[in-house]
């Protein structure tokens, strides 16, 4: 009796299943009207960048995609391998140059930046600022200096109290009212530093979490070789604590770069940004779902990248694996 | 002959009215392999560290290699008495994330500014000197217990210490592997190095130490060479430790 309801109900859902992934794949193919997308790929790509410049951003995204990849597949020859860690921390300072311009290539404002480009941008730039003001808080929270401890406290407490979206804000629009009439900061500048900021609270923690995987017999076996405290830090602590706080850094980089997309709110024309504004044009009018299912995917793909170079990055990390 | 170490009244304490060191005064020679005994909580580890300042005393005069280390020592003067006295740790110790021949070469090079290829070669040769020369490459989670403490031990080497501790440093070993590390030691020892052992292994004791010291409650209840001990040790409470190991 059992066996047949079983039976039974396992076919209904098959059948409805079946169904709902027939409609949806349908709808993609027949359904679905992907001009709206198909024309305006440029558009996703480099925002408003002036149409004569735009291969100094599409190059941006070009050079981190091959970069990717060869990280990932690359051959296993060493001198490549070796030059890898040289290039993606050149990756940095060479996009915000191909964006910015200046020394031989002609300025562009940064009202002009949008699309992937500015995603990568703020992603990349706030993460960089973040991890090493995350260090140094965690290292502040267990320092035996009161002020330092209670100063790094009070900062992550704080920080991870308030919502992203409040520090967003109060980066855009209050932090122009405190400086003097004249001053102004970049809005992109403002962003990386307010994401920058927050994150550094929870990438503190993280970190934190690293140092205190590591036995104290660590830092002991240092100073008995005559190590000092700080050579002891960076060169037999820090390494292992930060390799324990992999998982989770990598954690805190994909939700950046998903974060990124609150700029839209303020005005900033990343991927959502052009998305919303791409709605309001009357010609794509109702085209809600093509683009958010597209959205999806681009960022899905981002994320799903950062997630194989972070996986990447723990197995070349792990001492007898990377040996044998 | 010239005095190495030289304790006097030394006392730590954790705890009110819980010594770890209730006035302990001792002296090691020049060359002299000193063993340490007692049962747990006797003081005996709290001791050697605070020969290369590991532990802080709470009074007493402790003279290492020539340099104060008491109550009110400099972190400046501590880490040059680290740069002279090497130590071996029950639990090795190992930096999990550096080879085997970075583990070496790391105080050579950044601590006595030695250029990196010498650091290197005289890691491999204290690494062939302990037998395990083939294994420079690996990293310390490949090693057996009894591998790791060999590195450790070439480890403390490489800064060429003029005195050795090593605390408990079978403990933690399989009983297989004990031997190749003691065989180590005793090679040490016969180089001429000045040693302060703490351990439980009664036939090392017996056949390398040249005095036997033993400590019970944070206090020194006996030191006698290591025939007089085993055969006949003057205090009862050796007696009955030594009868409890046997």
């Amino acid at each position: 009796m059992n066996r047949w309801l079983d039976r039974w109900l396992t076919l209904m859902l098959l059948a409805l299943l079946g169904w709902a992934g027939w409609s949806c794949l349908h709808w993609l193919w027949r359904g679905a009207d992907w001009t709206v997308v198909v024309t305006n790929l440029p558009l996703y790509a480099v925002g408003s960048y002036p149409e004569a410049e735009r291969w100094r951003p599409l190059l941006c995204i070009v050079a981190v995609v091959v970069l990717i990849v060869i990280t990932l597949l690359g051959t296993r020859h060493g001198e490549w391998r070796r030059s890898l860690p040289l290039l993606w921390s050149a990756m940095a300072p060479l996009g915000i140059w191909l964006l910015a311009g200046g020394l031989g290539l002609s300025p562009v404002g940064t009202q002009s930046w949008g699309g992937f480009s500015l995603t990568l941008l703020l992603t990349a730039g706030s993460g960089l600022l973040a991890l090493p003001l995350g260090i140094v808080l965690a290292l502040g929270r267990r320092s035996d200096l009161p002020v330092l401890r209670g100063g790094s406290t009070a900062y992550i407490e704080l920080m991870r109290a308030i919502p992203l979206i409040a520090v967003l804000f109060f980066g855009q629009l209050l932090i122009p009212l405190f400086l003097p009439p004249g001053v102004e900061i970049n809005r992109v500048l403002r962003a990386v530093v307010a994401f920058a900021l927050f994150a550094a609270a929870y990438i503190a923690e993280d970190v934190r979490g690293g140092l205190q995987a590591i036995p104290p017999t660590q830092r002991e076996a240092a100073a008995v070789l005559g190590l000092s405290p700080r050579q002891s830090l960076q060169l037999v602590v820090l390494p292992q604590a930060l390799r324990v706080a992999l998982p989770s850094l990598t954690n805190q980089a994909v939700g950046l770069l998903q974060n990124t997309s609150l700029m839209a709110i303020l005005g900033l024309v990343e991927l959502l940004g052009i998305s919303r504004s791409l709605l309001a044009n009357p010609a794509f009018i109702g085209r809600y779902l093509e683009v958010y299912i597209w959205l999806a995917a681009v960022y899905w793909l981002a994320c799903t990248a950062m997630a194989l170079l972070a996986r990447h990055l723990e197995i070349q990390l792990d001492p007898v694996r990377s040996a044998r | 002959m010239t005095i190495a170490i030289r304790a006097t009244d030394l006392v730590k304490s954790y705890s009110p009215g819980l010594n770890a060191l209730d006035g302990v005064s001792l002296e090691v020679s020049a060359g002299e392999v000193l063993v340490v005994m007692g049962p747990s909580g006797s003081g005996k580890s709290t001791l050697i560290r605070t020969f290369n300042g590991l532990e802080t005393l709470d009074s007493g005069s402790l003279d290492v290699l020539g340099l104060r280390l008491d109550a009110a020592h400099e972190e400046r003067q501590v880490r040059a008495i680290r740069e002279r006295v090497g130590m071996v740790f029950q639990q090795f110790n190992l930096f999990p994330h550096l080879s085997i021949l970075d583990n070496i070469s790391l105080a050579p090079i950044k601590v006595q500014k030695r250029a990196k290829a010498a650091a290197e070669h005289l890691a491999i040769e204290l690494l062939d000197q302990m037998g395990i020369r083939e294994q420079a490459h690996k990293y310390p989670a490949q090693l057996s217990g009894g591998q790791q403490q060999r590195v450790a031990i070439a480890r403390a080497l490489a800064l060429d210490p003029e005195v050795m501790l090593f605390d408990e440093p079978t403990s933690a070993l399989d009983p297989e592997r004990v031997k190749e590390v003691l065989d180590a030691m005793r090679q040490l020892a016969k180089g001429g190095m000045t040693m302060v052992v703490v351990t439980h292994e009664l036939g090392f004791a017996r056949e390398v130490a040249d005095r036997v010291m033993f400590m019970d409650q944070g206090q020194v209840v006996e030191t006698s060479d290591p025939q007089t001990f085993f055969t006949n040790a003057r205090e009862e409470r050796s007696r009955r430790f030594l009868s409890q190991m046997m």
